[in-house]
């Protein structure tokens, strides 16, 4: 045990010496979590130590780990002194090494970071076997602190816009530095508090619920997720709702995928094509500038966008309809680097505006009400997402839909069942491009500008992993791959250059814990954990549940 | 039956397009004769030059794939780590006068190192992020690998920084030799040669000894493989390893010819190498290699021999819109990738 | 799906909500101050909040990075305090694009307490972000943006609050035009841009300038800028036979340029030409030995045009980040900041509690007539924005060693 301990320990040390290399450490210490208390660093440091004693399980081991934890990044800051690192690591910087040494000298930094990794990890062992009573309040605590802590700017920003009782709670718990020492006590005894009652009132309904329909519980909470979403950004500002609306294009541009990859199997690496097709329609029908083909009123040129984006989604389907799985992939990335070379290229730019792009692109107007904010803009997206998702869901069920599906499990087979392959890979196509031009339509009017750089190969690369991480199949999947995947980058903007790394990190850590995704869809969680329940494996694969009215 | 001949038609037209666009400009060009027997020389030079280091990524890929089913996306970055490993040891051999006196040595030390580190960043990868998915159907993997290529890209961005590195360029890389009039350059000799031979010897490997054989047989079907008493995580690992030693050579050798060792370097190549891997027909050894040579001359010759006849601006900025048009066309008339033999098998 | 139906009267009222809140800037009297965009107040002891958004992830990171450290070095020297109150910058990452500059100067927008805005680097950041700032009154002063329309004289009124501290490729281009027919004497030139804006702005201002001088123009291409293999470019370049090229593109595509043009036959005679974004250490390396002897058209920095204290901003620099100057725009961002401090020293006004109050319309029109030495030259704004005096002069490179770089020895100064 002492032993495990030890390796669980020295793996976690890894991490953090990873952290501590690559600069987020001290990015992350440069920001306060409670005002000159803990720093977002050391929290980090001290939840790796915990974190590897609670993995360890037992209280020595615990201890074992946290110390063992502690000695690799201990280590780090020993050789900092004396080899001077930092002409090839640049994050190894002697700011660093104060932090490493809590500006008390090395001696005393070493016995803090090693001590202070033991203490961690017999916190997080005894933790992980206390009683769910103490977990319940503890974690939620935790976590709402540090949240509170490390979106200090943001939560501000929403409470900024009240008076009265708002106002003088945010003064209470924060400065303009952010969280203050009682703030944090008082957050933490809120969360604490908090979770302790939702856990006994839903334990109760719980018991109650045990016997009635699983379906309709998830209806509910997706119902409150939408209502949360719906609310948000009109209660939170303006770069809430920027936020969200950049989520809602990729919930539109997921749903649009979904079809194609989630129901048809049609692995598509060029989906952004379409997203193009449908901003440079937008552009060329409304802009006020030379290379407009006409000057329609957005709502005008909305629907033309669509139908060209079907159009270019049957004419992208129509060569690629032979070539099958990870060589259609493929395909189409290439067929998405073509739309980007030629928007980009000189050779167009006559027609395009070639990386000038297209500015001066109108807002969309209700009469006279011009939709110029933000959070007006976000709710277009809504009603569209909404119309798309009601869409989508009619197709999961229909004949087409199960067309699709068959498509999906056995193209040959599905032949043989007498689906007609051409029309259906052709429909996933021009469907799919669809949803993809509705957002590409609202996202040239959201910039009033177009420019080549916005249609990357990334973007593809993203929506694909939003609709896996969510739950390949599944709608509210979408959704949440989104949230999950646009949203929370988006908030460590000021992060900036280690976004991605954060990114990385969660895909390859979500992917882990859950490879059926967030929210996967009923059939799907079936097919996969068929192989282990060999009795669902005839009922479950081919047939699609019968829709609940 | 109507909907088939429109299909049908359509493809047609598109393959006549294609070849009509092709034959057009290539003939053009020839008659404006605007470039001398020595220009088209350099031009097929460059395109093997590069098209060697995309054969030598294309085989990371292909082999991967090939045992595992998984498009391993973060391979582009393995070459990048290998890069950034030997421009670590070419700066101060350089500094220190011995690249310059000791060139033999001194790269085989460089190269060394990058193998070594692309290696274990290739088998650590496989074993972090990759081997609990073994068993997993669908495109978890493929995401989890889209992952790995952003953790790695940012790790290296956060050592090391951003801005952009390059090799050291010693007197003797410049020379070039005079082959019957034609100027052939060393370095791309050198790189090219060293291509082939690593890629023989991979070839080798694969074909001759245990473990490859052990490979084949994991990669024509995994289960039988295992029911055989093949240690199918030991093939695995060892698929990494040599996928991982290819990555390292082709990092090297992309930072020695075009000097430039950043963070983000390995994703374009890879991305191509990816192309290439499928070009040739993917899981397939020689085809990897058929497909890096083939993208590499297409985009150095493409631009000049199809566009520049048809007067069309600035054709190097349409470079990657030939290579991928050349790409979709073949595996329109070959399905399977040009020696690909079997129809892949449908990933779900 | 009745739980879905339950959600349509929240919904609406929502909606409703969310159009009755977008509220522009609309004019106000707080404290001491009366201005017709609204007026900001900072507690006593509360920091002046600066916002920023430049490029600070991917491949242009460097580009942005610079410019940053410039603005923090401006804060330094400042000795990180105005009027009593701290500075606090709030810097975002923008990406280099249009839906990323839109985001960041959202969220600048919407923190009330955000006085001015510094950035972008790139144009097509800065033409949906300014006018999102103008909104609510903020000034944008940007650092690195040179796209012509941004501080053309038929702007749209939303680009009132912009302004930059960075010149107009269009005067940029003409001066190497101009350079290059007259001075260099080059009869024929080839462009080569590599997609961005900037670069296929500068390259096309130049090509039409240098047409009028009449000198020919023989063609002009265009590369991905992350393509390596240039020997194709140029070998069907050196066809054409041009006394020059001229190329302002980024580090990575313009040190393959460097680096390979030597070594194509036929343009062993070609005279090499960047643009600004490669006046860094970082470009030296990246070019290697093939850098002596290019040139770039740059504004004139030498100590006699302008900015005495440039020098002693790069020791500062060096001495900060352990490294040289990695972009070409920390002076631009340095004097952008000065810029906006100065126009809030000469409007803030303070009660007898220590509070601070800047007007937003009076902080606009300070921006517009502050007339200052920076170290990028004299800092005075025209009524489009066009703050910095453009200055041309040539740089040539001479030594291929980074650690020597240093504007005026190398590159060193060969026109005018």
């Amino acid at each position: 045990m002492i032993r495990r301990g030890l390796l669980i320990g020295l793996a976690f040390g890894a991490g953090a010496v990873h952290i501590a290399a690559v600069g987020v450490l001290l990015a992350m210490h440069q920001r306060w979590i409670v005002i000159d208390v803990l720093t977002l660093g050391q929290a980090a440091l001290l939840l790796i130590a915990g974190g590897a004693g609670a993995m360890a399980g037992r209280a020595l081991p615990g201890l074992v780990a946290g110390a063992a934890a502690g000695v690799p990044i201990a280590a780090l800051t020993v050789i900092m002194s004396i080899v001077p690192l930092h002409s090839i690591f640049i994050a190894l910087s002697s700011d660093l090494s104060n932090m490493l040494t809590f500006e008390l000298g090395l001696a005393a930094g070493v016995a803090i970071l090693v001590g202070g990794g033991a203490m961690a990890g017999l916190v997080g062992a005894l933790l992980r076997n206390s009683p769910p009573i103490v977990r319940r309040a503890i974690f939620p605590g935790a976590i709402a602190v540090v949240v509170a802590g490390v979106f200090q700017e943001l939560i501000q920003l929403m409470l900024q816009q009240y008076e009265g009782p708002v106002g003088d709670f945010r003064d209470f718990i924060y400065t303009w530095e952010g969280l203050s020492l009682q703030g944090a006590i008082t957050i933490f005894l809120l969360a604490a508090l908090c979770s302790e009652v939702l856990g006994f009132v839903w334990r109760m309904r719980a018991q109650r619920l045990a016997t009635e329909d699983h379906r309709r519980e998830r209806m509910i909470k997706a119902g409150i997720a939408l209502v949360i979403l719906a609310v948000l950004p009109a209660v939170a500002g303006s770069y809430v709702g920027q936020v969200l609306m950049l989520v809602g294009l990729y919930i539109l541009m997921g749903m649009g995928l979904n079809l194609e990859v989630g129901l048809a199997g049609l692995l598509d690496l060029g989906f952004v094509a379409f997203f193009a097709v449908g901003a440079y329609t937008t552009a060329l029908l409304t802009a006020d500038a030379p290379h407009a083909l006409a000057h329609l009123p957005y709502w005008g040129a909305m629907p033309i966008a669509v139908l060209l984006s079907i159009f270019v989604g049957v004419l992208f389907g129509l060569p690629v309809l032979g070539v099958r799985g990870d060589y259609l992939a493929v395909a189409t990335m290439g067929l998405g680097e073509i739309v980007r070379v030629i928007v980009q290229s000189d050779f167009a730019a006559p027609l395009l505006g070639g990386a000038q792009g297209i500015l001066q692109i109108p807002k969309p107007a209700i009469g006279s009400f011009i939709l110029g904010s933000p959070v007006s803009l976000f709710y277009l997206t809504l009603i569209a997402s909404a119309i798309a998702a009601f869409v989508a869901w009619r197709l999961e069920n229909s004949r087409l839909g199960r067309a699709w599906m068959a498509l999906r499990d056995d193209e040959d087979v599905a032949q043989a069942l007498g689906i007609n392959l051409i029309r259906s890979k052709l429909l996933a196509y021009g469907l799919g491009a669809a949803f993809a031009g509705l957002a590409g339509s609202i996202f040239a009017t959201m910039l009033t500008s177009v420019y080549p750089s916005s249609f990357q190969l990334l973007i593809s690369i993203n929506v694909l992993a939003l609709i896996i991480v969510g739950g390949m199949g599944s709608l509210p999947g979408v959704v949440l791959g989104s949230i999950v995947l646009i949203g929370l980058p988006e908030l460590l903007r000021e992060f900036g250059e280690y976004r991605y790394l954060f990114y990385g990190a969660v895909l390859i850590v979500m992917m882990r814990l859950r490879p059926e995704g967030l929210w996967p869809s009923d059939v799907r969680q079936r097919e996969l954990h068929a192989t282990d329940e060999t009795l669902e494996l005839d009922a479950g694969t081919d047939a699609v549940p019968a829709q609940p009215r | 039956m109507a909907r088939f001949n429109a299909v049908d038609i359509v493809l047609w037209a598109l393959r006549i397009g294609v070849v009509l666009v092709v034959v057009v400009g290539t003939v053009s060009t020839l008659i404006k004769n605007r470039y001398d027997a020595a220009q088209w020389f350099d031009f097929v030079m460059f395109g093997l030059t590069i098209g060697s280091i995309y054969a030598q990524i294309a085989l990371g890929y292909t082999m991967v794939y090939g045992v595992l089913r998984l498009i391993n996306f973060a391979h582009g970055d393995i070459v990048m780590t290998g890069a950034f490993a030997g421009y670590f040891v070419a700066t101060p051999l350089d500094r220190s006068g011995f690249l310059e006196s000791q060139p033999v040595l001194a790269m085989s030390a460089i190269l060394v190192v990058a193998i070594v580190v692309a290696t274990s960043i290739a088998v650590l990868t496989e074993r972090i992020a990759y081997r609990p998915f073994r068993r997993v159907v669908g495109l978890a993997p493929l995401i989890c690998a889209i992952g790995v290529s952003f953790f790695l890209e940012q790790t290296f961005r956060g050592m090391f920084g951003s801005a952009v590195k390059s090799y050291p360029e010693p007197e003797w890389e410049r020379a070039a030799f005079q082959v019957f009039g034609f100027n052939v350059p060393r370095i791309d000799v050198l790189v090219i040669g060293l291509a082939l031979l690593f890629m023989g010897a991979l070839y080798l490997i694969v074909q001759r000894t245990r473990m490859g054989t052990a490979m084949r047989a994991v990669a024509e079907d995994g289960e039988a493989a295992a029911l055989m008493g093949i240690d199918v995580d030991k093939v695995v690992v060892f698929t990494f390893v040599l996928g991982g030693a290819m990555a390292g050579i082709a990092g090297v050798f992309y930072a020695f010819v075009y000097k430039q060792v950043y963070f983000l370097m390995g994703f374009t190549p890879g991305i191509k190498a990816f192309g290439a891997a499928v070009l040739g027909g993917i899981g397939n050894i020689p085809g990897a290699m058929l497909g890096g040579f083939f993208l590499g001359m297409v985009e150095s010759v493409g631009p000049t021999l199809f566009l520049d006849g048809m007067g069309i601006p600035a054709p190097y900025q349409l470079r990657d819109l030939i290579a991928f048009t050349l790409l979709i066309m073949v595996l329109i008339f070959r399905p399977q990738g040009l020696l690909g033999e079997r129809m892949a098998k449908k990933r779900a | 799906m009745r739980a879905f139906r339950k959600l349509y009267g929240p919904m609406i009222l929502c909606a409703a909500v969310a159009f009755g809140m977008a509220h522009p800037a609309t004019a106000a009297t707080v404290g001491p101050v009366t201005d017709d965009l609204g007026v900001i107040r900072i507690a006593k002891g509360a920091p002046i909040q600066i916002g920023a958004y430049w490029v600070l992830s991917g491949a242009d990171t460097a580009l942005g990075l610079d410019e940053k450290r410039g603005v923090e070095i401006a804060f330094k020297d400042l000795g990180g305090k105005v009027l009593g109150h701290p500075l606090k910058l709030n810097a975002e990452d923008d990406g280099c694009n249009a839906e990323g500059g839109q985001t960041a100067a959202t969220k600048l927008a919407a923190n009330p307490q955000t006085v001015i805005v510094l950035g972008p680097a790139c144009s097509s950041a800065a033409t949906p972000g300014a006018p999102i700032l103008w909104q609510q009154g903020i000034v944008n002063i940007c650092t690195a943006c040179t796209a012509p329309k941004l501080t053309a004289s038929d702007r749209k009124p939303e680009y009132d609050g912009f302004a930059r501290t960075v010149f107009s490729d269009s005067e940029q281009g003409k001066a190497d035009a101009n350079y290059v027919h007259d001075v260099a004497k080059a009869q024929s030139v080839v462009t080569v841009h590599d997609g961005s804006p900037y670069a296929q702005q500068l390259q096309q201002v130049f090509a039409d300038n240098f047409k009028q001088l009449g000198g020919k123009v023989l063609s002009q291409e265009a590369i991905a800028p992350t393509d390596v293999d240039m020997k194709p470019l140029l070998t069907r370049i050196a066809s054409e036979k041009p006394d020059l090229l001229y190329f302002p593109v980024f580090t990575a595509a313009a040190a393959q340029i460097v680096r390979q043009a030597k070594s194509t036959p036929g343009l062993e005679k070609t005279a090499l030409m960047g643009g600004g974004s490669l006046l860094s250490a970082d470009f030296i390396e990246a070019a290697g030995p093939s850098i002596v002897g290019f040139r770039i058209g740059y504004p004139d920095l030498s100590p006699d045009a302008m900015g005495k204290n440039y020098p002693k901003f790069v020791d500062e620099y060096k001495k900060a980040y352990n490294e040289a100057p990695i972009s070409g725009y920390h002076a631009n961002a340095y004097d952008g900041a000065m810029l906006a401090i100065k126009a809030i020293e000469k409007v803030a006004k303070s009660d007898k509690d220590g509070n601070l109050y800047i007007g937003k319309k009076a902080l606009r029109d300070a921006v517009f007539s502050t007339k200052f030495d920076g170290i990028s030259g004299p800092i005075a704004c025209d009524q489009y924005g066009e703050c910095s005096q453009f200055k041309p002069s040539v740089l040539e490179f001479t030594s291929a060693d980074p650690k020597t770089f240093s504007v005026g020895q190398n590159p060193k100064k060969i026109w005018p």
